[in-house]
């Protein structure tokens, strides 16, 4: 039995039911797990159809994967910093113009 | 209800911010409409693929070879959350992939250009993923539900994007001489398709997307959304902007660009740019060779929730 | 033995333990290379994202390997990985055959994934501790590439005939040439020696083929080996190799005899689609190594 919260939010599970076919598991689990209006919608699916990967540690992460997290472009403040300091030097041009939005700047610091 | 009456109701839900399920009752104009976006939305995903893979196997270091991999597996995720809500609204995925090796559905612009050298991906890592991540941020309230729950996953991948391609172009522009060549090469032939990027001029009175709510923001608007953010980060780092009419309005207090070539637009998007025929025609290559492939995979079909 | 204590070694000895290092790194690059090059075009959209992850696996073991070298030349990643001449890498010629087609690609990638798991559980004992600790780690690694592979083999092999007959012919190409992987090392003797191997690649050669054969037997499928470049490896009196270019040009493509004899699969005769480990590959190797190499050469001095 999975659970929505809101639009935006997925599925997720949040228990089970015992029940002869889909249309009871739903009446069963709509006042199991959603008497207070925990949610906006339900749904069921037969326990026989989930299959689970089992190990958990098939997901580890064995070798350097940390370029898919935004952790591994901390840097980018710095350098961003550099760069601008080293055309600035080149140049001795001062900051471009920015718009009031802009200036709340860059969403990542 | 009549259907007329159906649409009143659902034009009043619509307008009073309310949220389109996939089993909800919708008018035909609002599920094409909706159809068409997100199908284009995911062909330009997949096809938004292939100039950045390019650079997989030219990549100059282990770790940008990896990281880019990532980048653009990332990319076909999306294009394969959009095709599974797409596929909701009634339309196969392989009619979905028929219709856009075929020609016959489109993708956006910036995704019918060759690519150079490796500047180029430190432009679609910053500028265009940039581009891209201002006009899918104003989706995230749209009106039909499905899509906004994959577009909030979409738009935190690309925020990781963002600061792979703008680590990218920070390298060239603190590299030697070549390597901030490289970028302003990429810039000057990049600048103009981004700006196509936007979309004409939107006319509010016969934009379906804004009538619907599927789309909030008008393509001025974000156009000038990109320039604000982008254009004095540009510059800061010393690279300049093949746009003459390029300017800073005082009075606004934004980036105004210069005069647009909109028939160049409109012939790309047709598909007639310059990479256009080499891409789809490999896809159809792909596709038909591999027949066998999808009738494996079709028996039983394990369409997860 | 550790990192640290390589320096105390023989010449020979260190020798000996970069190239079976670089050998098993070059094949997992190239593997990985050619594997990434599928992100964005494989037949099916779940599948292009499932094996761009095992690309980036395999590129990403090839890190690991690449810095035991670097830490043994004081050098660094990219110099050894991006750096060398086409004629310095050692991978098995069957890594870097072009994709050619998904069926030829899952055949592969089944025939290499074995391979790698072969290998990796021999190299658990070595003598050299950051090898064994690199090889027990990658291992878990290996079984989601193996149970993927597997998925396929067995989806195909029982599935609608076109399917079928797609991958039959797939093995047969790669299979003769895939014997390659277990081409001895340069200077392989003086790697067992110091227990830096702990099997001789020949043996783990007849471990592979007894269950690679037997799991397409399995799988119900028939033995269509389709002819293979043959390179003839000479042990000399040094213990390095002498060979000969399994290059499509001068080396005649030959059909290798894999077959069971007494309850047991072997190869008879010369191995089939050797050479790399001596740095001799394809003409398809040149295509591969000018991609591969090429914006790193533009710049070498540069940081990405």
């Amino acid at each position: 039995m999975f659970q929505q919260k809101g639009h935006q939010d997925p599925f997720v599970h949040v228990g089970s039911v015992t029940a002869p076919d889909a249309h009871m598991a739903l009446a069963y689990a709509k006042e199991c797990f959603f008497r207070r209006r925990e949610g906006r919608d339900l749904w069921v699916v037969k326990r026989s159809h989930v299959h689970h990967l089992g190990d958990p540690s098939m997901l580890d992460q064995i070798t350097d994967k940390s370029y898919r997290y935004p952790e591994a472009y901390r840097g980018v403040v710095g350098k961003r910093e550099a760069a601008k300091a080293k055309v600035a030097a080149m140049t001795g041009a001062g900051p471009a113009p920015r718009s009031a939005a802009s200036t709340a700047g860059d969403e990542y610091e | 209800m009549t259907y007329e009456e159906n649409e009143t109701a659902f034009k009043a839900r619509i307008d009073a911010g309310d949220k389109i399920e996939t089993n909800d009752w919708m008018p035909d104009e609002y599920r094409m409409a909706v159809l068409k976006f997100i199908e284009m939305h995911a062909n330009s995903e997949i096809m938004g693929a292939l100039p950045e893979r390019e650079w997989i196997p030219r990549a100059p270091s282990l770790r940008r070879k990896m990281s880019l991999t990532a980048k653009v597996q990332d990319e076909v995720g999306h294009a394969q959350l959009l095709y599974r809500v797409a596929e909701d609204l009634g339309k196969s995925r392989d009619s979905m992939f028929e219709d856009l090796i075929n020609g016959r559905t489109k993708f956006h612009n910036v995704f019918h250009y060759p690519t150079a050298h490796w500047g180029d991906v430190a432009i679609i890592g910053w500028l265009i993923d940039g581009a891209a991540l201002v006009t899918q941020r104003a989706l995230l309230d749209c009106s039909y539900a499905p899509y906004t729950r994959v577009m909030k996953r979409i738009c935190s991948e690309e925020q990781l994007h963002l600061r792979h391609g703008e680590d990218i172009t920070l390298e060239l522009a603190n590299g030697t001489d070549k390597q901030r060549w490289m970028f302003q090469d990429g810039l000057n032939r990049w600048w103009e398709p981004i700006m196509h990027f936007f979309g004409p001029p939107s006319n509010p009175a016969k934009d379906v997307l804004l009538k619907w709510n599927i789309k909030s923001k008008s393509n001025e608007e974000l156009r000038t959304e990109f320039l604000d953010h982008y254009v004095p980060r540009i510059l800061d780092l010393g690279f300049t902007l093949p746009d003459e009419g390029l300017h800073f309005d005082e009075g606004t207090g934004h980036w105004v660009a210069g005069e647009i070539d909109w028939a160049t637009f409109w012939e790309v998007v047709k598909g007639r740019g310059p990479s256009t025929e080499i891409r789809l025609s490999m896809r159809r290559k792909v596709w038909d060779h591999h027949r066998w492939v999808r009738e494996a995979l079709s028996e039983p079909a394990w369409n997860a929730a | 033995m550790n990192s640290q204590s390589v320096s105390e070694l023989k010449e020979e000895q260190r020798t000996s333990l970069r190239s079976v290092l670089l050998g098993i790194a070059d094949d997992e690059l190239i593997m990985g290379h050619r594997h990434s090059e599928w992100t964005g075009w494989a037949p099916h959209i779940e599948e292009d994202i499932a094996f761009s992850s095992i690309a980036q696996d395999e590129i990403g073991h090839a890190n690991l390997y690449y810095q035991l070298i670097a830490e043994l030349d004081q050098t660094s990643v990219d110099m050894i990985a991006l750096g060398r001449t086409a004629g310095q890498y050692t991978n098995a010629v069957i890594c870097e055959r072009p994709n050619r087609d998904w069926a030829f690609t899952l055949a592969r990638h089944f025939l290499y994934e074995v391979a790698e798991r072969i290998r990796l559980e021999s190299f658990r004992s070595s003598s050299f501790k950051p090898l064994a600790d690199a090889s027990a780690k990658l291992l878990n690694e290996e079984r989601y590439h193996e149970m993927h592979a597997d998925a396929w083999l067995r989806r195909l092999a029982s599935g609608p005939v076109e399917g079928r007959t797609q991958l039959e012919t797939a093995i047969g190409d790669a299979l003769g040439e895939s014997a390659g992987l277990f081409e001895p090392y340069q200077l392989e003797s003086e790697a067992l020696g110091s227990g830096f191997l702990p099997s001789s690649s020949m043996e783990l050669l007849h471990v592979w083929l007894e269950e690679v054969c037997s799991r397409i037997e399995d799988a119900g499928l028939p033995f269509n080996i389709s002819p293979a470049p043959i390179g003839e490896v000479v042990p000399t009196a040094s213990g390095a190799l002498m060979g000969d270019a399994s290059s499509d040009e001068s080396v005649p493509a030959a059909k290798p005899a894999i077959q069971r004899k007494d309850g047991l699969w072997i190869i008879e005769g010369p191995l089939p689609g050797s050479g790399g480990r001596l740095g001799q590959h394809s003409a398809e190797f040149q295509d591969l190594w000018d991609d591969l190499t090429r914006t790193y050469r533009e710049e070498p001095q540069a940081t990405w």
